[in-house]
């Protein structure tokens, strides 16, 4: 394959072949070597919160029910008939023990399993726990905390050693709470039209908010009282196997927990209270950290957690080179107050999302990128090489975040080749 | 003329007016169509948007008035990349419905919003909810809510155009 990345770090050289957005043997490279092989985020536990709960989602394309059985059990089955392959859930979420295929009427238990089909007499006595008509299980299902990962392969590693460092940072998001983290519905389901790896880089980009956001930037100076005095500074942090965070103070308040004075002396109160917690449950290192540092992280290839003026756990996956879906949703903590919950909420739509005062603009950059690599001929290469002439750590805004991403990404797909 | 007939005409003549202002992105006077403690909300997909609640759920945009008032600032600015150069708006608005609740008058509209710029053409679909109260003895909006009957925002990636 002749889109390989050309690192050169020693000659302050990293480049990223445009080919990587366009080309259509790439995309499908891509599905066979990545989407197939990694672990790829499916939801939160407390999406499914009791026995007999199932949502349906597309993972990579591919149609999931993820669902609880009535021990209460997590299940990933492919949503497709055994018989003749009809999508067999056709709801978005709910409650059920049992799931009817509409087209012949094969009902399948909450494990997938065949509990009745009509017309029994037609087929030999045995058939019915023909392993073969049975729905199948996705290979493989894991959890960190409550987050539920699956992989379409049956071998290869085990979770955990997957996601390597980004594993201690999943657990700081899931740190939070000390009685769970749940999604607060409503989820924000939109497109772009560009490459899936465009929104990865954009998810962890510290360079591009003094440009693309401006506007935002400035609003936040006129909000009365929304910012305090901390500086925006923090760095990069290589999370190996491909993930990647910045961590960073910022003026912004955080509900959990880190105080700004539009919040009133009362918020204040409130804050304390929360922090105090989290002191005496994690350590004052562990809850400081956690309080006053934010964390923008990928997980390769394409879930983004984004632990900033709210939560939000992002994934997403192309259908073409240059056409990706995403879902977006917002985490917090269960005993949240109402008044923090509804703080959370209105910060959350005021930077993020389609209808936010930044992803628009985000998605416009996304958009003309693409557009960008329509020129072809000598114009071949993305420079990402900001950060490798600074001595001692990277900082927020350079571009080790990306490296760390593309790095994997090349090994993963030359690998395919030797 | 019968009264309710009346009302939706009025009703009908402050939504065809806030259309017009938006397709001609004349946003300041549009805001002047709003009370001073108004709300502009789009729910999500996912969720029965009738109904959904901004404080609980989600949202694609839950404005208070100051935060309106902010999202046309930015609207006005070259930054707000999305929108610069601007794109092209129509909104059709058809099928009003209005009644009054005690000092409240709530109407409903169905909204088809069309979207053009560059490469992009997109439609958004879907019905308003309006909240209207009299001030100085005209009709103005307290609350809008936008509800898409649409599966999803695919492919429009974005609302930052006002719906
Ligand atoms: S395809 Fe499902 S029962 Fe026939
Ligand atoms: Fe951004």
């Amino acid at each position: 394959m002749d889109a390989r990345i050309i690192s050169e770090p020693s000659q302050n050289k990293f480049l990223v072949p445009r080919k990587a957005f366009t080309d259509q043997a790439v995309f499908e490279r891509e599905y066979a070597e990545i989407f197939n092989k990694c672990w790829l985020y499916l939801g939160h536990a407390s999406e499914l919160p009791e026995p007999g709960s199932f949502l349906t989602r597309k993972v990579a394309r591919r149609p999931i029910l993820f669902n609880r059985d009535r021990h209460g059990e997590f299940h990933a089955l492919f949503n497709a008939c055994p018989h003749r392959g009809a999508m067999v859930c056709r709801e978005r979420h709910g409650k059920s023990p049992a799931f009817m295929c509409m087209y012949h009427g094969w009902t399948f238990g909450s494990d997938g399993h065949l509990m009745t089909l009509p017309g029994a007499a037609g087929y030999p006595k045995d058939f019915k726990t023909d392993p073969q008509k049975q729905m199948v299980h996705v290979p493989r299902l894991d959890r960190i905390g409550d987050f539920f990962f699956l992989n379409f392969s049956h071998d290869g590693e085990d979770l955990a050693t997957y996601l390597a460092d980004a594993g201690d940072y999943l657990n700081l998001v899931s740190e939070h709470s000390e009685s769970g983290m749940a999604v607060t519905g409503g989820t924000q389901e939109y497109a772009i039209r560009g490459n899936w790896k465009l929104l990865a880089e954009n998810s962890v980009d510290g360079y591009h908010a003094a440009c693309t956001h401006s506007t935002y930037l400035e609003y936040l100076k006129n909000a009365n009282g929304a910012l305090g005095a901390t500086p925006l500074e923090g760095g990069g942090i290589d999370l190996n196997n491909g993930h990647a965070v910045i961590e960073y103070s910022a003026p912004w308040g955080r509900p959990v927990a880190s105080w700004v004075p539009l919040w009133g002396e009362e918020g204040k109160t409130e804050i304390d209270g929360i922090y105090g917690k989290l002191q005496k449950r994690l350590g004052e290192k562990r809850a400081d950290r956690l309080a006053h540092k934010n964390r923008n992280m990928i997980i390769f290839p394409n879930l983004v957690v984004n632990d900033i003026m709210a939560i939000t756990v992002r994934t997403f996956f192309p259908t073409a080179p240059d056409y990706l879906e995403v879902n977006a949703w917002s985490l917090a903590p269960v005993e949240e107050s109402d008044w923090l919950r509804k703080y959370r909420l209105f910060n959350f739509t005021e930077f993020l999302g389609p209808g936010g005062f930044a992803t628009p603009d985000d998605v416009e950059a996304i958009e003309k990128c693409q557009q960008g690599y329509a020129v072809g001929g000598d114009a071949k290469y993305n420079d990402i090489s900001k950060g490798l002439a600074r001595e001692g750590e990277p900082s927020f805004d350079d571009e080790m975040q990306m490296r760390a991403f593309w790095t994997e990404w090349d090994r993963r797909l030359s690998a395919a080749e030797d | 003329m019968n009264e309710n007939l009346i009302l939706r005409l009025t009703v009908e003549d402050l939504l065809i007016r806030e259309a017009h202002l938006l397709d001609s992105w004349q946003l300041a006077e549009w805001l002047t169509l709003y009370t001073n403690d108004a709300h502009y909300y789009v729910p999500p997909n996912d969720v029965d948007g009738d109904t959904a609640d901004p404080d609980t759920s989600l949202f694609y945009v839950m404005d208070d008035r100051k935060r309106m008032e902010e999202r046309v600032v930015r609207l006005g600015k070259v930054g707000a990349h999305s929108e610069h150069p601007r794109s092209k708006v129509r909104h059709l608005v058809t099928n009003v419905q209005a009644a009054r609740e005690n000092d409240i008058v709530r109407a409903r509209a169905s909204f088809i919003v069309s979207r053009a710029k560059d490469i992009t053409h997109d439609l958004f679909v879907g019905h308003y909810l309006y909240d209207l109260v009299e001030r100085d003895g005209a009709l103005k909006i307290s609350k809008k809510t936008c509800v898409l009957d649409m599966e999803a925002l695919r492919p429009h990636a974005r609302i930052s155009i006002i719906l």
